[in-house]
């Protein structure tokens, strides 16, 4: 078990070190002169060659990437170019709401995903399971932009019940959430009632069932417990991605979150902000991902180290 | 593996893939995915067609109908400016089929050859390769998409360029995987046994039993490109005005979600039915092809 920690955080710390190298490379990959990029036409020479001179771009690339390492690992990301604070706080300060955005929805997709997805292999091959299947595959097949433009059309402006979006209160957050919530849970339902059908065909299920124990108790007390595997280890890499969903949702919404900052950063041409988000995501999703993989060990002690994702593509 | 002595069996004898050419024929027979190949036929000729019967210029302005509601006139009402809806959404589809087209191929060529090429070769390049698509898998798809944007400037071309890069990691994993199932099996330890060359293997018993499985998820990955594309659009990083794309006339819409309906419902119906169309028949592809991976 310890061994399959420590093995886990180390190939964990060689993919942040690849998504520290991405990151450093991005200003790099760009083709022509980012710092012309940046600066514009009409920059004069002295303007360009400050400006190189305090991003390092004048150094050779091993010693500038040591120095970003040294850098980051300080907690220094560098100065958006555009607002000249410095990029970690401009993203710490965006942070705190795209977290509430993706617990919110993560919250809503795992009550919607596990409710159609029990329900669904309970009344396998029925209507009830057919329209709930049919909704998981439009919700990967509709736009999360556009349904949110949906909602907004008929909550906000026909019904009035919600706030236009702008704000970042509790009444802003309800279509965001939901938003992010329905589409998340289509993978949720998909895994919930592929595990449940097959438990329940199991034979203590049917055992359950002849001693004469209630419906409820065999679905959620034997059956469900033992189909929820899967989907906690889905449900852990959703926690990430969401993370990458948020981004568009906060656009439609105007929520004022780190994707918004994104957006906004790129169509700019800030490029150490970009850089620093790329990064902070990345860092993120590495987290995130290495500690669902370690509690998941901890729940299910029979899996070992290059079995968890692999296991499930 | 345990196929009897490998110095026996003749390459002729070899496991015959999944056969490809019933598979229309199954496609067709189940409801669900005839439907969809249907849709998809019509979305397809209309993306040719389309431009031919549009009604009006996709660009032109009529500044006497701005916002005009649905009409005989104009079928899909007009915009801001006084454009058409339903003419810039018959150009749309064709913008639409050329995401599915590019963005796809860059995904399915590039990803297919690193893939095969970790697998087959394997050792330190391998993990070489692997390592390079766990990190860059850990950057979330649409992230990866805009991050490729940030560097190569906004506009429709790199934005499916974009979103046909971020899609590889996924992809190379995955043929890498079902390349290292059809390598370890016995057909081709057999071929390799009585000297067949690696070109040869590669190409006559690798890549054809690596297909079915490559078909099913690139037509899945059309989806995800055409959704990815136009979710880049509605940022402003994919296609910019006055191109008349589905994701970028959302994104006009939702400037007039109180005033006219029509321009923020239809790109987004349409979206939605190819999208659909092509997931139910990634989704019958996979039943029949690869009915295991389910």
């Amino acid at each position: 078990m310890k061994q399959y920690i420590l093995q886990r955080l180390a190939s964990g710390l060689i993919v942040l070190l690849g998504i520290s190298i991405f990151s450093f490379a991005l200003i790099h990959l760009i083709p022509g002169d980012p710092i012309r990029i940046m600066l514009g036409e009409n920059a004069t020479a002295e303007q360009v060659h400050a400006l190189r001179e305090q991003l390092g771009l004048n150094q050779p690339l091993v010693t500038q990437y040591f120095q970003y390492l040294a850098n980051v690992l300080q907690g220094d990301l560098g100065t958006s170019f555009k607002t000249g604070r410095p990029v970690l706080s401009e993203i710490l300060e965006r942070f705190p709401a795209t977290v509430k955005l993706a617990a919110s929805g993560m919250f809503l997709a795992i009550c919607i995903g596990i409710t159609m997805g029990v329900l669904a292999a309970r009344f396998k091959d029925t209507f009830i399971d057919f329209s709930a299947m049919s909704i998981a595959t439009l919700g990967v097949s509709v736009p999360s932009f556009w349904l949110g433009i949906l909602l907004i059309m008929l909550f906000t402006v026909k019904l009035g019940w919600l706030p236009i979006a702008g704000g970042t209160g509790f009444r802003d957050l309800i279509l965001p959430a939901v938003t992010l919530g329905v589409l998340a849970s289509t993978v949720i339902s998909r895994l919930t009632r592929a595990g449940m059908v097959e438990v329940l065909s199991f034979d203590y299920i049917r055992t359950a069932r002849a001693k004469g124990l209630g419906e409820g108790a065999v679905l959620f007390i034997h059956a469900f417990r033992n189909a929820m595997i899967p989907v906690v280890t889905i449900i852990g890499l959703q926690i990430a991605s969401l993370l990458g969903g948020t981004v568009i949702i906060e656009r439609v919404f105007d929520w004022p979150g780190l994707g918004s900052l994104a957006i906004s950063s790129i169509a700019s041409r800030d490029f150490p902000l970009v850089q620093g988000i790329i990064l902070f995501i990345g860092v993120i999703f590495v987290l995130v991902n290495m500690l669902v993989d370690i509690v998941y060990s901890l729940i299910d002690p029979r899996i070992e180290v290059g079995q968890t994702k692999e296991g499930t593509s | 593996m345990s196929q009897a002595n490998p110095a026996v069996i003749s390459p002729s004898q070899k496991q015959v893939p999944v056969r490809e050419d019933g598979v229309l024929l199954k496609l067709w027979q189940n409801p669900k995915s005839r439907y969809s190949m249907i849709i998809l036929l019509i979305v397809i000729a209309v993306g040719i067609m389309g431009p031919w019967f549009a009604p009006h210029d996709p660009t032109k302005p009529y500044y006497e109908s701005l916002l005009a509601e649905p009409s005989a006139e104009h079928l899909l009402g007009t915009d801001s400016i006084g454009r058409d809806v339903f003419s810039r959404l018959l150009h749309g589809t064709r913008v639409t089929l050329m995401v599915a087209v590019m963005a796809v191929s860059i995904t399915f060529i590039t990803g297919t050859f690193i893939g095969v090429t970790s697998a087959f070769i394997g050792g330190v390049v391998d993990t070489i390769l692997m390592r390079i698509m766990d990190i860059l898998l850990a950057i979330p798809n649409i992230i990866m998409a805009m991050a490729i944007v940030a560097i190569l400037g906004p506009s429709l071309t790199n934005a499916m360029i974009a979103v046909g890069i971020a899609g590889i990691p996924k992809y190379a994993r995955l043929t890498r995987g079902s390349t290292l199932a059809v390598k370890s099996s016995g057909y081709v330890e057999a071929s390799r046994a009585v000297g067949t060359s690696n070109a040869r293997i590669l190409l006559f018993q690798i890549m054809p039993n690596i297909m079915s499985t490559l078909l099913v998820y690139t037509t899945l990955q059309i989806g995800i490109a055409i959704l990815d594309t136009a979710a880049l659009s509605f940022i402003g990083l994919g296609a910019q005005p006055p191109t008349p794309e589905w994701g970028t006339m959302l994104s006009e819409g939702k400037e007039y979600i109180s005033d006219a309906w029509w321009l923020a419902t239809f790109p987004g119906i349409s979206i939605s039915i190819v999208v659909f169309s092509v997931n139910i028949l990634g989704d019958a592809l996979r039943d029949i092809l690869d009915p295991k991976s389910n």
